[in-house]
């Protein structure tokens, strides 16, 4: 019976990573066919076989996990380096916003009036919606630390309550936000302001809502047994990821929504 | 290295890896649970033992874990097999299209 004599993970063939790269073509040239000659079938094409792709790759990796067993400890620490790289990767996106945010805000140009917000933007009240998202998400990083303890200590009850909670506090969020965006007095399209607002806050709406996601196939391998006391690393993977939006939000509530208004 | 796209090759040298495609590996043991018996299982708390359903891991992991040769992605068979043609048919065809797309935008325009 053959055996490897390490302790890492040698993978079947799959065919995911490619059929992705292809899926990014057709998104990205879907693009330019729907912005340039208003056609969007590349670009449902590629959204589509991006979904199914993600779906299958991460099926597959839950499968080499939980049901073959080949991530031994040496993987799980891969796993780890690799999830803290992808987080760090994607503070440097949002710092390129914030750069952006600063550039202007900093230095108002005359076109603006010379003032920051510009002459007649009229910018959301912080204490108003803002500060209860603040207050949404803050609780959100209680309750799935709180889940991480009782996934930790074997109460399978406890851990699926909060999960659900944070799940829920998450949608809280992103309803409210929408509907913020519904009923901003000023667009996208309103100079500088808009564009570093809606960039910067959109961007992070999208990463809320993949967080929300994460967390949501992770309390559905909850339900189903997959985690154990002390081999959970892909609830882990999304509490680090929900903690890092957290944080996204707290520094543009404070910058953008507080400072900038 | 080079085995992510040839580990059905056989390797020579002081270890092999399971030869999945060529030699079916013979099991000398039932499939165990993955996890030891030292960690904590949810289903081992009696009070919450039937909370949301039963645990059904250790039948997937009988499954997952046949010595039938399949790759990880094709292992459940026909629901398997079926989303990886559907995946495979709207990939290589959307880049067909996209190619021909492409190269039609890219033909000038003759006005202007």
């Amino acid at each position: 019976m053959a055996h490897q004599a390490h302790s890492y993970h040698m993978v079947d063939p799959s065919p995911w990573p490619i059929f992705g790269a292809a899926a990014a073509l057709l998104t990205t040239s879907g693009l330019i066919m729907w912005f340039h000659y208003n056609s969007s079938v590349l670009l449902t094409l590629g959204l589509i076989s991006m979904l199914l792709v993600m779906l299958q790759w991460w099926r597959d990796i839950v499968r080499e996990s939980t049901f073959q067993g080949h991530h031994t400890p040496t993987v799980q620490k891969g796993l780890r380096y690799g999830m803290i790289l992808f987080i760090t990767s994607e503070a440097f996106f949002f710092l390129g916003f914030f750069w952006a945010f600063f550039h202007s805000s900093l230095a108002p140009t005359p076109e603006l009036g010379g003032q920051w917000p510009p002459t007649g933007i009229k910018p959301l009240n912080p204490m108003e919606v803002p500060l209860l998202n603040t207050a949404i998400l803050l609780a959100s990083g209680v309750t799935v630390t709180w889940a991480h303890h009782s996934i930790t200590e074997g109460n399978r009850k406890h851990a699926i309550h909060a999960l659900t909670l944070t799940i829920l506090l998450g949608f809280y969020f992103t309803a409210l936000q929408a509907m913020e965006y519904h009923e901003a007095p000023f667009s996208i399209a309103d100079s500088v302001y808009g564009s570093t607002f809606f960039v910067a806050t959109g961007f992070h709406g999208l990463h809320v809502i993949i967080g929300s996601s994460f967390l949501t196939v992770c309390l559905f391998r909850l339900i189903k047994f997959h985690f154990t006391s002390d081999h959970h690393f892909g609830f882990e993977a999304a509490a680090w990821y929900w903690h890092f939006v957290d944080v996204i939000w707290l520094f543009l509530y404070m910058t953008i929504y507080w400072w900038g208004s | 290295g080079s085995y992510e796209f040839m580990s059905w090759k056989k390797k020579s040298g002081g270890f092999c890896f399971p030869h999945k495609g060529l030699k079916p590996i013979v099991s000398t043991e039932s499939p165990a649970l993955i996890f030891g018996t030292t960690t904590k299982l949810a289903s081992d708390l009696p009070a919450t033992d039937s909370f949301l359903g039963k645990n059904k891991v250790p039948d997937l992991q009988k499954i997952f874990q046949k010595a039938d040769g399949l790759p990880v992605h094709l292992k459940r068979g026909v629901p398997d097999r079926l989303l990886y043609r559907t995946t495979m048919a709207l990939t290589i065809g959307g880049t067909i299209y996209c190619l021909v797309a492409l190269y039609m935008a890219s033909q000038p325009r003759n006005q202007k």
